[in-house]
């Protein structure tokens, strides 16, 4: 027959790629098991997800080095999801059947919430970042450290002690700006009933659109309601934007601004805009900064990227706790029931047993029970000066705000 | 009333940036009729490889700015050559889809090269902020403003007066009879795409400074051609008052409307302002009604 | 162009969508093939092809108001996301049966998609095009701002189920999927065979001279936008009751925009298009997928798994390439194949619009009509 064309041959190809799924059977030989990572490496959270996902990459690459978990190696899973459902729940449904699939981390509220009722079904373990509501509706899904609610409930404390140190009477105003998605609210879902609580009035809150590049607006109608606080959501560099703005109309010089866990890290936003984000107090539930880069830890990151420490993000770090808490699980469940019968259902078992694993100082000790699924309890408070990090408390135990709301 | 001006006045000084972007897409219409999507890559590309120049290289500032205006010409000569050449004589329609096309494909290599990171451009522009009357008007604002009209006036100028201006105009014309007076229409538009590509860089280097390079900087070029549709896709005046009209509108209407309905009247308000523009006068403020015969 | 010895003797042989005896059994064992193919639980294969037949239904209406109505319309992904909340919020908070919501959320879909194709009386073309991606910007803020929908924390509606037998698994949400798609890829071939095909048909080659010859323009325009909007409200309803997650940000700019890709990719005027553009386009895309940790570790300046950017890099590069080279499509290509294969060893066929013998040569470039609708 004639020549069949490029396209015809270009269309063989291409179904024989599709045809052709690689298995895990390269790793046949050894014993292990495997970690899935739902992440954005190249949207809006992608300066959160990037230096995170190394962190377990290293960590797991230090692990195996060191000959894994009793002879058991853990395979390393990173998906780019583009913060995309669609994209996250196919990635999910292609490496579900990876050998020994024990945790997926789903590092997005909305992607959280949609995977969830698939890991369900296999129950397989689910981390997500921080919804309370996970807490509240008990499942097989774990949250990474203290629930946004609480944190947002710490910060309302410090809040009201710092308005009392500088000797004002009354209340503070405080106001809240953040993404307009499940994430931005869901620190209001706990947070607002607390603020009632400790009789701290909350300004009406406001929410952007995670692509929006100016937040003047915003800001302008919280300042004309007479904010003194304004608590910044958002995954740096967000919040690193939203305060460059409020410093450009001249807000931070009467207004206290404060950050999330995701706020303004040394190589990304306290780097970008040193003076804007100058007095700036972050709330976190890791340790960052100067702190941080001096773990031990933290040397895996010149050994394994090659990068000067300057350029080391804190989430990096704080990625590795997600690989210690899946060592200590995988100990304890292959104690209890041995490599062979290692399944999802054994890993969920385990992880209800690590309350008060220390995760060797990075965070708070984990609190992971079977009627608990917040990570750990504690939080620290860090300020901005002159273009670091540097804390201003030691850890503090959260408050419980998930119980306040009605989920 | 000084939030109403607050809101305003900011609204305008940003609406300056937007009708740079809608003038290179005016005046890539104008020659070529064709309708390009591809600007907002072009400023996000722009002001990406001014960063590279002044930060990444420690170049001065006007050696940066030089190379950057090299670096905005070979792209959007680049464009112009390889994906937009190969279909004249086709449909207008498919080249709008084409420079859709240059959008994605450029979006994806901008989003690898970013990583969802943010670069901020070093302050090269006074970072102060005059208090007039109760209203906070940054000086960098207006020193862009500034810059935005004076890229105006010289478009203006090079269409008047320059050889290669009036040529540009006669093909905006009639292609055919500017080819029957000698000139070159291949030329032009290339000449018209390194030019667009110009000014969009300039609208990307002064948006960049304000808003900083981040992944959703080259979706701007979405609201330029709204502005450009506002105001008459052949006309640059038409654009300049757009653009103006756009920024306060965004501004008011974000600061008005939205504790009424809960937000995110912002990003709405330029696109109810299009639809309604279209259905009501569908070829902008200024620009010419065409005719159409079977 | 016919395979040698058949002919057309009657009228309803030359309208027929399937034409031989041996068209009959290709469909047939296809079809059976198509049922059969959960029973080899291929867990992945099983989501992608669901995820390719929802597709391919949104495609389908998109061709019918772009590809046979000439009218361009960027709406798809708010379309569909009408149709997935309405599905979601009769069946969650009014009761609803799935059984009933899919054709209410098509119809509420289609509706609204009067609304939104009214533009297309006034303006056309580019103009249009600007016109829908304004009311997909429109349509996306309403829902994010009502409370009914879930505002930005989305719904969560139940699978479908007859009965007590639940369609929790992909497996058996593919018989219902697949099923659909039959459906609504028959009434799309069909629809275009008949008077309102032809009337569509008609607009999109000059709509002044259609109006001029008696096609009332409002009627079939508007039509044509409830049919598309129709065939996406379906397909949302059937990826809320799939996915189990209605969610705003699953419905962007970014999902209308490679709507529209695959369908240029694909081929804008014939039903086959679609289908080629879906399958193409979403195939690249789980390739890029599956080999960008091998392109990661090979080119390290790429960065950490650069999966999705590299596919939309992919997907402007091969949009680039196919309007250069190939603006009608794969479908075109497809069909110089079949004229070549039915024609082999002869070298010509009879141009019926030039009047000619032309040589038919495999792949070219400039090859001219065939008298197909394009």
């Amino acid at each position: 027959m004639r020549k069949a064309g490029g396209g015809f041959i270009f269309i063989i190809l291409v179904s024989c790629l599709l045809l052709w799924t690689p298995k895990g059977d390269s790793w046949a030989q050894e014993k292990t098991v495997t970690y899935l990572s739902l992440a954005d490496y190249t949207g809006p959270i992608a300066g959160l997800n990037v230096p995170a996902d190394m962190g377990v990459e290293d960590y797991f690459k230090e692990l195996n080095a060191r000959g894994g978990v009793e002879g058991v190696k853990v395979k390393f899973i990173g998906v780019d999801t583009r913060y995309d459902v669609a994209r996250a729940v196919s990635a999910y449904k292609r490496y579900r059947t990876e050998t020994k699939l024990l945790v997926v981390n789903a590092i997005s509220t909305g992607i959280g919430k949609a995977v969830g009722p698939l890991t369900a079904r296999d129950k397989i373990v689910q981390l997500v970042p921080g919804d309370g509501e996970f807490q509240a509706k008990r499942g097989r899904v774990f949250i990474w450290g203290p629930a946004y609610q609480d944190s947002f409930a710490a910060a309302l404390d410090w809040i009201l002690g710092d308005w009392k140190a500088r000797g004002k009477s009354g209340v503070p105003k405080v106001g809240f700006i953040s993404w307009d998605n499940p994430y931005g609210k869901e620190f209001l879902r706990g947070g607002r009933e607390y603020a009632e609580k400790i009789g701290v009035p909350l300004l009406k809150p406001e929410f952007f659109p995670p692509g929006a590049l100016d937040h003047t607006v915003y800001l302008t109608r919280l300042a004309t309601a007479g904010a003194n606080y304004i608590f910044a959501g958002g995954v740096d560099p967000t919040p690193t934007n939203v305060i460059r703005d409020a410093h450009k109309l001249g807000l931070t010089k009467t207004i206290q601004f404060l950050a999330d866990y995701w706020g303004p890290t040394e190589p990304v936003g306290v780097r970008a805009h040193p003076e804007a984000l100058e007095g700036t107090v972050i709330t976190s539930y890791y340790l960052r900064g100067e702190e941080a880069k001096k773990h031990p830890l933290a040397a895996l990151w010149k050994k394994y990227r090659g990068k000067p420490y300057e350029d080391l993000n804190e989430v990096y770090p704080n990625g590795m706790v997600w690989g210690m808490d899946f060592e200590e699980g995988l100990k304890i469940a292959l104690k209890d029931v041995g490599y062979e019968k290692l399944n999802g259902e054994a890993m969920f078992q385990a992880y209800q047993k690590l309350t008060g694993f220390k995760r060797q100082g990075i965070t708070g000790p984990n609190a992971y029970s079977p009627t608990s699924r917040r990570g750990s309890l504690e939080i620290k408070f860090y300020r901005v000066k002159s273009a670091k990090v540097i804390p201003v408390t030691e850890w503090k135990k959260a408050p419980d705000a998930v119980s306040l709301h009605k989920f | 009333m000084t939030n109403f001006l607050q809101l305003a006045i900011t609204g305008l000084l940003t609406g300056g940036l937007y009708a740079m972007v809608g003038a290179a897409i005016v005046l890539v219409y104008k020659s070529t009729h064709v309708v390009s999507l591809a600007h907002g890559q072009f400023l996000a590309f722009g002001a990406f490889f001014f960063y590279i120049f002044i930060s990444v290289l420690d170049l001065p500032f006007w050696a940066a700015i030089l190379l950057t205006f090299l670096v905005a010409a070979a792209i959007g000569l680049a464009a112009e050559r390889f994906s937009l050449r190969p279909l004249i004589g086709q449909p207008l329609f498919s080249a709008f889809l084409m420079t859709f096309a240059i959008f994605m494909t450029m979006d994806g290599i901008f989003q690898l090269i970013l990583k969802g990171e943010t670069r901020t451009l070093p302050h090269f522009l006074s970072t102060e902020t005059l208090s007039v009357g109760g209203l906070n008007i940054p000086t960098g604002g207006i020193l862009s403003f500034g810059v935005a009209l004076a890229m105006f006036s010289l478009l203006g100028l090079f269409f008047r007066f320059t050889k290669v201006g009036l040529g540009m105009r006669a093909t905006a014309e009639d292609h055919q009879l500017a080819q029957s007076t000698g000139i070159s229409v291949r030329t032009i538009f290339s000449i018209v795409w390194i030019v667009s590509a110009l000014v969009a860089a300039v609208a990307g280097i002064s948006l960049a400074r304000v808003m900083d390079i981040h992944y959703p900087l080259p979706w701007i070029g979405v609201k330029g051609l709204v502005v450009a549709l506002f105001g008459g896709l052949d006309s640059l005046p038409g654009a300049l008052l757009a653009g103006l009209i756009l920024g306060m509108l965004e501004n008011l209407s974000a600061g008005y409307l939205d504790p009424l309905v809960g937000g995110g009247v912002g990003d709405v308000a330029a696109y109810v302002m299009l639809l309604l523009i279209l259905l009501v006068k569908p070829f902008g403020l200024f620009g010419l009604k065409r005719i159409e015969r079977i | 162009m016919l395979p040698c010895g058949v002919y057309n003797e009657r009228y309803a042989q030359d309208m027929a969508v399937v034409r031989t005896k041996r068209h009959w059994a290709i469909l047939l064992i296809s079809l059976f093939l198509l049922y059969l193919f959960p029973v080899f639980d291929l867990q992945y294969f099983i989501s992608f092809i669901n995820y390719l037949c929802i597709t391919f239904i949104i495609v389908l209406g998109l061709q019918v108001v772009t590809g046979f109505c000439g009218q361009v319309s960027f709406g798809q992904a708010a379309f569909m996301a009408i149709g997935a909340y309405t599905s979601a919020i009769l069946t969650l908070k009014f009761g609803f049966s799935f059984w009933l919501a899919l054709p209410l959320s098509g119809l509420s879909a289609g509706v609204i998609g009067l609304i939104g194709g009214a533009p297309s009386l006034r303006i056309k073309g580019f103009y249009l095009a600007m016109a829908t991606l304004a009311i997909h910007f429109l349509i996306m803020w309403l829902i994010m701002h009502l409370e009914i929908t879930g505002s930005t924390q989305g719904l969560h509606p139940a699978p479908p189920s007859i009965g007590g037998f639940e369609f929790d698994s992909d497996g058996k949400m593919y018989y219902i999927i697949v099923s659909v798609m039959l459906l609504m890829t028959y009434g799309a071939k069909n629809m275009m065979r008949t008077r309102l095909g032809r009337a569509f048909v008609a607009i999109r080659d000059n709509d002044l001279a259609a109006e001029v010859m008696g096609i009332n323009l409002y009627r079939y325009k508007l039509l044509a936008f409830f049919i598309s909007c129709f065939y996406a409200g379906i397909a949302g309803s059937l990826w809320a009751h799939w996915i189990m997650v209605v969610h705003p940000e699953q419905f962007t700019v970014l999902h209308a925009v490679w709507y529209v890709g695959m369908l240029i990719v694909g081929g804008m005027s014939l039903t086959a298009g679609a289908f080629f553009g879906v399958v193409f386009l979403r195939g690249l895309d789980e390739l890029v997928m599956f080999s960008s940790p091998f392109l990661a570790s090979t080119f390290p300046w790429l960065g950490t798994h650069p999966a999705a950017s590299l596919g939309v890099t992919a997907f402007g590069l091969i949009l680039i390439i196919f309007l250069i080279f190939e603006p009608r499509g794969i479908a075109h290509r497809w069909e110089i194949f079949k004229t070549s294969y039915r024609l082999y060893p002869f070298a010509y066929y009879y141009n019926s619009s030039s009047r000619k013998w032309d040589k038919v040569i495999f792949p070219r470039w400039d090859i001219p009509d065939y008298g197909y609708p394009s």
